[in-house]
């Protein structure tokens, strides 16, 4: 099954994992002060402590303002002067008390302010209405001549409801050297949430494209066989949201068909 | 009924499960007189293939009557003796006509964690892991055969159940591994590994018409029963210092001109790499140990092949891509396509050419399957193939 996602919008890979590296120590510092405090060799106590929550909230706000926005410029840039704002407080730490750690501290901030830096410019360069969404494709090769692929999707009635709901577009094409027929599914993926509800839905099975690569599956199954494929641990044939919870591999007691 | 389980790592157990059903029209229950184990069996009770769990029926070498057909499955009869491959396939996919049936594009309802893991899904296997489709297996009573109409052969005539029950995979998949030397007539072949399927494999590549085989192995008594049937020679790696340097000398210095892995991704080997293997796969940084198919490569003549039929999982360490590539050796491999060879082989033994029944060292109830399990893979009692009866 083959999924290819071409990127429509502005934002990139590196700008995602900025936003989840914002997420994850945001929270970590915000659930647990002291120890992180005590990482970057500060006292823990007092001050220090209320500092690194708000430090924490900073982080937060700043990867939920990237992961959601098409075009986090600013975010980038919040980024930018967030490691700043890092530095020189480690600076006072490291001026009242010089340990290893908080130079490990000052080295891993300077570490990731050169990607930072990189992605803000990299971000302040693009010009016109930002652009959102990814443009998916999901193909499947079936086995069977163009006519009759077409005729079983005009049958399939629940599959093709669900693509025209998603404003999907349907394309079938012979597949090179007498291979069949190539069905193609093309969609703007645009969840709630930017990439927040896209990693969300995704875990849950419940976004799109991986609901249409199982559907596209059972499809060809359905066409070049003539049923849909049960085993004794995936009794309701290929999902992938059931790929997680398998029952054992062995014969089922109570047999719905 | 009665079935063997798979309860975790190094834990197998006789246990009772449900009595299996026709799930799809295209099924057959078979109600099975033997079945065996076989040495991929091993990497799952070891705990080497991911996606197992507890309660798995394992099994992929079984044999039987029809005792129920689906409404989809003409061809077979309640009644009927059969044998059934290992391998699930549909018949009707691509891969299905091109006769590739280990790559059956619509047998495995788990095609996408397979697809996570191999990049593109494999066929369904009988009792095979979660990553094959989580089939249960047939070391037990019974067995839900799909796509019924596909796979199995029936067997006619007078032949004992352990002359024909290797049609199921180990015969063919010896057989593959020779034909994949692309054998035309006085070739030299090594083969790794004088387990059931190096047996094969030898016996295949000599009835291929290679002029020599050469069957590497440590146990005396696996080397001996291939000197007898297979018309092989033999070299005990532990009385060599170097297989590669010793294959070479054997072969006025060109190496053979194909290599058979018959060991897959548990090789055993005495030395400091075996002991890198061994702690790189204990703290899963390489889920294979590769020192076979790492001598095969090596001992490869020029422009040769090495042809893999041991069963791998995930990724291998230190592979000798340099020697691969510079010396032009092509690598073929697969999971046995064991429905194209049903007939042909089938052929072979009603002809005589071959009985392959010679392999079997243990007979034993199912009830002793664990037994089995223990002696076959401690390699007990001379143990080289061990067939369950129900």
């Amino acid at each position: 099954m083959a999924t290819h996602s071409i990127r429509t919008r502005d934002k990139d890979s590196l700008a995602v994992f900025l936003g989840w590296f914002s997420v994850g120590l945001g929270t970590a510092q915000l659930l647990a002060p002291k120890a992180l405090c005590k990482v970057v060799g500060a006292s823990g106590e007092g001050t220090s402590r209320t500092l690194m929550r708000l430090m924490g909230a900073r982080e937060l706000t700043q990867g939920i303002g990237i992961l959601t926005r098409p075009r986090p410029t600013n975010w980038l840039w919040a980024r930018v002067a967030g490691d700043g704002l890092d530095l020189s407080l480690l600076g006072v730490v490291a001026a009242r008390n010089r340990t290893k750690r908080t130079a490990f501290a000052i080295a891993n901030v300077l570490a990731v302010t050169a990607p930072d830096v990189f992605e803000s410019l990299h971000l302040s360069r693009k010009q016109g209405e930002p652009r959102e969404g990814m443009r998916v494709r999901k193909a499947v090769t079936i086995n069977r001549g163009r006519e009759e692929v077409e005729r079983a999707w005009a049958n399939a009635q629940e599959l093709r409801e669900r693509v025209l709901e998603a404003d999907a577009t349907v394309s079938f094409e012979e597949a090179p050297g007498d291979r069949g027929t190539e069905l193609a599914v093309e969609f703007t993926e645009q969840p709630p949430a930017g990439d927040l509800g896209k990693t969300a839905l995704k875990l849950s099975g419940r976004d799109f494209a991986t609901q249409l690569a199982d559907d596209l599956r059972r499809f060809k199954q359905l066409v070049e066989t003539g049923e849909v494929v049960r085993s004794d641990s995936t009794p309701d044939g290929h999902l992938l949201a059931g790929h997680l919870k398998q029952r054992p591999a062995q014969p089922l007691e109570e047999v719905v068909r | 009924m009665r079935a063997l389980c798979w309860n975790g790592v190094n834990k197998v157990e006789v246990e009772n499960v449900p009595d299996p059903t026709i799930l799809n029209d295209r099924d057959a229950i078979v109600q099975i007189s033997s079945t065996a184990i076989c040495g991929s069996d091993l990497h799952l009770v070891d705990g080497y293939v991911p996606t197992m769990k507890k309660g798995d029926v394992l099994g992929h070498e079984f044999m039987g009557e029809v005792v129920e057909v689906g409404k989809g499955v003409s061809n077979l009869e309640v009644g009927d003796r059969v044998v059934v491959p290992f391998p699930i396939a549909c018949g009707a996919c691509n891969a299905c006509e091109r006769q590739l049936f280990s790559l059956c594009e619509n047998s495995n309802p788990n095609a996408r964690l397979a697809e996570k893991l191999f990049g593109h899904p494999t066929a369904g296997i009988f009792g095979y892991s979660h990553l094959t489709g989580g089939f249960a297996g047939g070391q037990s009573e019974f067995a839900r055969v799909p796509f019924a109409d596909v796979g199995p052969i029936v067997i006619e005539n007078g032949f004992s159940d352990e002359q024909v029950l290797f049609l199921s995979d180990i015969f063919p998949t010896g057989y593959m591994g020779a034909e994949m030397c692309d054998i035309q007539g006085g070739e030299v072949i090594a083969i790794w590994g004088a387990g059931p399927v190096g047996q094969f494999a030898a016996a295949s590549a000599r009835m291929l018409g290679a002029e020599r085989v050469i069957l590497i192995d440590r146990f005396e008594y696996r080397l001996a029963i291939a000197e007898q049937h297979t018309g092989a020679e033999t070299l005990n790696y532990e009385e060599v210092d170097s297989v590669p340097e010793a294959l070479k000398e054997l072969t006025g210095g060109r190496g053979p001109d194909a290599c058979i892995d018959a060991v897959g991704m548990e090789s055993h080997f005495h030395g400091p790499l075996y002991a890198y293997d061994r702690m790189k796969q204990a703290a899963r940084m390489e889920t294979d140990r590769p020192y076979a198919l790492r001598e095969a490569i090596m001992s490869c003549r020029n422009g040769g092949i090495v042809s893999v039929v041991g069963v791998y999982g995930g990724f291998v360490d230190k592979f000798p891509m340099g020697a691969l590539m510079n010396r032009g050796i092509s690598i073929r491999t697969g999971q046995c396509h064991v429905q194209r060879y049903l007939r042909p082989l089938f052929e072979r033994i009603e002809n005589g050419e071959i009985d392959p029944s010679f392999v079997v060292t243990h007979r034993l109830p199912l009830d002793d399957a664990p037994k089995g399990y223990e002696l076959f893979k401690n390699k007990e009692d001379d143990c080289l193939k061990v067939v369950l009866t129900p």
